[in-house]
């Protein structure tokens, strides 16, 4: 859930998207903004039923449709 | 003499069956506005005078035959560049498209094409349609029509600038976050963004397939109306795209809207600056003339909204893009790249609960939000109307903040995939500005009858450089 692992090299660095050669300060940054994503994610996934599904957004649309 | 520049594009298609103009006329006046406006603002991608030209005096070969189809027939429309043309490469306003062209037509352009309208140009877009400015360091940015130092909105820039000086009456653009929305309020013009699923995106340039959708920018609501019936409808291509019956947008337009109950969210309003509350006072001050009533409303959690919507979008803008990313990472401006990048970070768990709780906040949006209201009204800006310099942030630590503020009222809708119809504020000689009204699933043909009353109280105009 919403306490992503960071993957981790053999000396420690993260190793996340490692093909994408970020450099340091924009992988913290984005980091951190996940970061705090993740702790709304992490709310609201609590209070979802097991049984929420992705495909509810579409069925819920066609079901209030007011044309 | 007819003003062209001021024409609604359903004016102009009757003007020309009627003979009272040629399309070739029409053609030549738009390209040779196309061309100032570029000066002024940047607005254009590529001009295709002689092959817009040619496809003109087929039009009016055809009127004169009597054989002349479609609701749009020798109109001259122009698009942002990132729909699939046969043949043609769609730049996506970015370096690495170079080499691509398209095997068939994207759907919106193969319906405008069949409704008769003529292409005559691809307009400017943010960098991947990933930017809400209008800035993009490839391109070079667009410019406001109203005041060139300021924004003209992103990412669907150069519709709405082109829209705005009256070198276009309407145009394609897209919203992912808000791309239709803010050039619309800060060029001073109208757009609709549909429900998702609308209007089919086969061909459409992906940005985040979950949340991205095809609308329009125009001058006059009437042509929002006459665009959508031709653009809307179920397509194969596109498993999104709605089997819904398309209403007849156009008939609807006088539907009645005295009585309608407009939603203000007071806490999410006041989060907006002082001068654009008051703009939204205003806005409401016109609806109630209208026969609108106030009412209060309360949306979910706004911030909750606006995490979910971000857990679905950089991942699926990543998704999209890494492949791209991976082999040709130079080719990207800092900007996007900097975007692009943070999606790989989001955990799949969490993307995955954004997606699955959706359903659950459009619902709980519509049972409670929407309860006892018809639409809610909404901010577009957060601010007044930016300088360019103010918002050039390339991908400096401010970034992520710079953009949250921009799009701050208008991508948490696309989280709900609400409709949403993008109204000037009255000017009063002053910069142009916005708001949005959200309507519930596929009531667009609402949302379009209170814009047609609402352009009679504030009527469409032509953007030039305020003094």
């Amino acid at each position: 859930m919403s306490s992503p692992s960071t993957p981790a090299g053999p000396a420690g660095e993260d190793t996340a998207a490692a093909y994408l050669d970020i450099p340091p300060e924009r992988r913290a940054a984005a980091r951190a903004h996940v970061a705090l994503l993740s702790r709304t994610a992490d709310r609201v996934a609590r209070e979802l039923p097991i049984s929420a599904d992705v495909d509810d957004f579409r069925r819920v649309l066609r079901e209030e449709a007011r044309p | 003499m007819t003003d062209l520049a001021a024409l609604s594009a359903r004016a102009l298609a009757q003007a020309i069956r009627d003979k009272k103009v040629s399309s070739l006329e029409a053609t030549q006046a738009t390209v040779a506005r196309l061309r100032d406006c570029h000066e002024l603002t940047n607005c254009l991608i590529a001009l295709e005078e002689e092959e817009a030209l040619a496809a003109a005096r087929a039009a009016d070969a055809a009127v004169a035959k009597g054989s002349a189809k479609g609701p749009l027939a020798g109109v001259p429309l122009a698009h942002k560049d990132m729909f699939d043309r046969k043949g043609k490469i769609a730049s996506w306003g970015a370096r690495i498209r170079a080499g691509a062209p398209a095997a068939e037509d994207a759907a919106a352009i193969a319906r405008f094409k069949s409704a008769g309208a003529l292409q005559v140009a691809t307009l400017h877009l943010a960098e991947f349609a990933y930017g809400p400015t209008g800035h993009n360091y490839v391109l070079g940015h667009a410019r406001n029509p109203w005041d060139p130092t300021r924004i003209t909105g992103g990412s669907s820039a150069g519709t709405a600038a082109a829209v705005a000086y009256g070198a276009i009456p309407a145009g394609l653009g897209s919203d992912t976050g808000g791309s239709l929305r803010l050039p619309a309020a800060c060029c001073g013009v109208v757009s609709i963004k549909p429900t998702w699923g609308r209007i089919s995106r086969a061909g459409a340039m992906p940005l985040a397939p979950a949340l991205d959708t095809v609308g329009m920018i125009a001058r006059h609501v009437e042509d929002l109306a006459l665009t959508l019936s031709v653009l809307a409808g179920p397509d194969p291509r596109d498993p999104a795209a709605s089997t819904l019956p398309v209403p007849d947008y156009l008939a609807r337009l006088s539907d009645p809207v005295r009585g309608l109950r407009v939603g203000l969210d007071e806490a999410v309003l006041t989060e907006a600056s002082q001068p654009v509350q008051k703009m939204v006072e205003t806005v409401l001050g016109v609806l109630a003339k209208l026969g609108l009533e106030r009412a209060s409303c309360r949306f979910p959690d706004w911030q909750t909204l606006d995490h979910l919507v971000q857990l679905v979008q950089l991942p699926d803008a990543s998704a999209a893009h890494t492949a791209y990313l991976r082999a040709r990472p130079g080719d990207y401006s800092p900007q996007v790249r900097a975007r692009v990048e943070v999606g790989h970070f989001v955990p799949a768990v969490d993307h995955l609960t954004a997606l699955r709780a959706r359903g659950t906040y459009v619902k709980r949006t519509l049972d409670e939000t929407f309860k006892g209201i018809d639409v809610a009204i909404l901010p577009i800006l957060a601010d007044p109307l930016p300088t360019i310099a103010e918002l050039d942030v390339a991908a400096s630590p401010n970034l992520q903040a710079a953009m949250g503020r921009t799009v701050k009222y208008t991508r948490p809708i696309n989280y709900l995939g609400l409709p949403t119809l993008a109204l000037p504020i009255p000017r009063n000689g002053g910069l142009p500005n916005g708001i949005q009204l959200v309507g519930r699933p596929f009531a667009e043909a609402q949302l379009l009858a209170i814009g047609q009353a609402y352009q009679r109280e504030v009527p469409p105009e032509i953007a030039r450089p305020l003094r």
